[in-house]
């Protein structure tokens, strides 16, 4: 009888009030319903990507071609600096885990160390990509001939970078998807490190210390680490496919 | 343990743990990052390689089994940062089929329906191509010889097309 009640406790206990059934808190379970609903929207973008280039393929700019700048080098390496900026990302991840790790220790001098790592890493991925739209759309100093619709008819001129309109590389609409998805991915990006910036604040203010716990800095990170997620997708689906 | 409080029910707030154990699961962050690293620097050589090699042409099957091994290494890449670095591998059971199950469900099915498309898409395009250079060929042809009835006949069709093209 009393074995059976047991079990019958056990089964059910975790709904049964007076705990989380997903065992972690309010804040991080919703972060990650968050996460899933912005996973959504990257993936829905990514997709009409996807499917625009598998639309059009013989005509599709080359990334390899088109993204070749360097700082301080006047020659042409390709997809090294996007390699740099994901390089750069990745290292951001690991430092925002490190904090994790020390917040799990309630070691206050190593959290500050990590995190202010990690807000210095995101800081030199915005400027680069501010860099390399700066040459996207700028171009190359020879051009390319495209055919453009001017007062009502078609004429061939000569363009320089991309924009919305037109494209030196190839059709406009890879510009278009390049600049609204790594556009949304940098504001992103920005909005994780003024996220970051405020919870460093705090925990230099002793906040978290006060508190017992460093939970906030696991929930920034979690977003962090999704900002480094779809980098992961961006890079693959824009620069090597 | 401290001051602040919610009336919640009881979460594991923070799972705390000693020096000792914190050295071993920084040694396995590094690691994960280490792997990372390498499959990052893999994917940029083979990328570089295969676009001066000429090998991610959309007509060469070389750039097909490209193209599965880069989505296979970001897949990779993507499962190390949500199990390792986002921490859901050692979640409730519960919370990672929440997370991860109604994602790939809409996930699956997005890219099954936007490649079936694409691939019509993109089918239907090259056959409109060839049916208005056809037809410009034929228009000019009926043109060139001033015969009425030719330029008849291709008036409905042409303008058809131009609707659908446009």
């Amino acid at each position: 009888m009393s074995h059976h009640a047991v079990a019958e406790k056990d089964s059910g206990s975790a709904w049964d009030g007076g705990k989380s059934p997903f065992g972690v808190s309010y804040g991080k379970l919703f972060m990650w319903f968050f996460l899933v609903s912005d996973a959504l929207t990257f993936s829905g973008l990514l997709c009409a990507y996807g499917f625009m280039r598998h639309k059009h393929p013989e005509v599709w700019p080359n990334p390899g071609d088109v993204f070749t700048h360097f700082p301080f080098y006047e020659g042409h390496i390709p997809l090294a600096y996007v390699g740099l900026m994901t390089l750069i990302l990745i290292m951001s991840s690991v430092t925002m885990v490190l904090a994790v790790e020390a917040g799990h220790r309630n070691d206050k001098k190593k959290v500050t160390y990590w995190l202010f790592l990690t807000i210095i890493g995101g800081a030199m991925f915005v400027g680069s990509q501010a860099w390399e739209w700066y040459h996207f759309i700028v171009g190359t100093d020879h051009g390319a001939i495209r055919s453009v619709f001017e007062n009502g008819q078609w004429v061939d001129k000569t363009i320089y970078g991309a924009n919305m309109t037109v494209n030196e590389y190839g059709l406009p609409v890879f510009a278009n998807f390049f600049f609204f998805i790594t556009g949304f991915h940098g504001f992103h990006v920005f909005s994780g490190v003024i996220i970051n910036i405020v919870i460093f604040i705090n925990v230099i203010k002793g906040t978290y210390e006060k508190r017992g716990h460093y939970e906030m800095i696991e929930k920034t990170g979690l977003y962090w680490h999704f900002v480094d997620l779809v980098w992961v997708f961006v890079f693959t689906f824009f620069y090597l496919l | 343990m401290s001051e602040f409080h919610d009336d919640y029910p009881q979460y594991e707030l923070m799972a705390h743990h000693s020096e000792e154990e914190g050295k071993t699961k920084r040694r396995t962050l590094w690691n994960v990052f280490w792997i990372m690293l390498i499959v990052t620097i893999l994917e940029l050589v083979i990328g570089t390689y295969a676009n001066s090699l000429g090998l991610l042409a959309p007509d060469r099957t070389s750039s097909f089994l490209l193209k599965v091994i880069f989505v296979g290494l970001t897949i990779g890449k993507a499962f190390f940062i949500v199990f390792s670095f986002m921490h859901l591998g050692h979640e409730k059971k519960v919370l990672k089929y929440s997370i991860l199950a109604p994602y790939i469900i809409f996930i699956l099915y997005l890219i099954f329906i936007c490649i079936a498309e694409s691939i019509y898409a993109g089918i239907y395009k090259q056959k409109m191509d060839v049916l208005i250079v056809k037809q410009k060929i034929e228009l000019n042809e009926a043109a060139a010889s001033g015969h009425h009835g030719a330029e008849e006949k291709h008036e409905s069709p042409t303008q058809e097309i131009k609707e659908v093209h446009h």
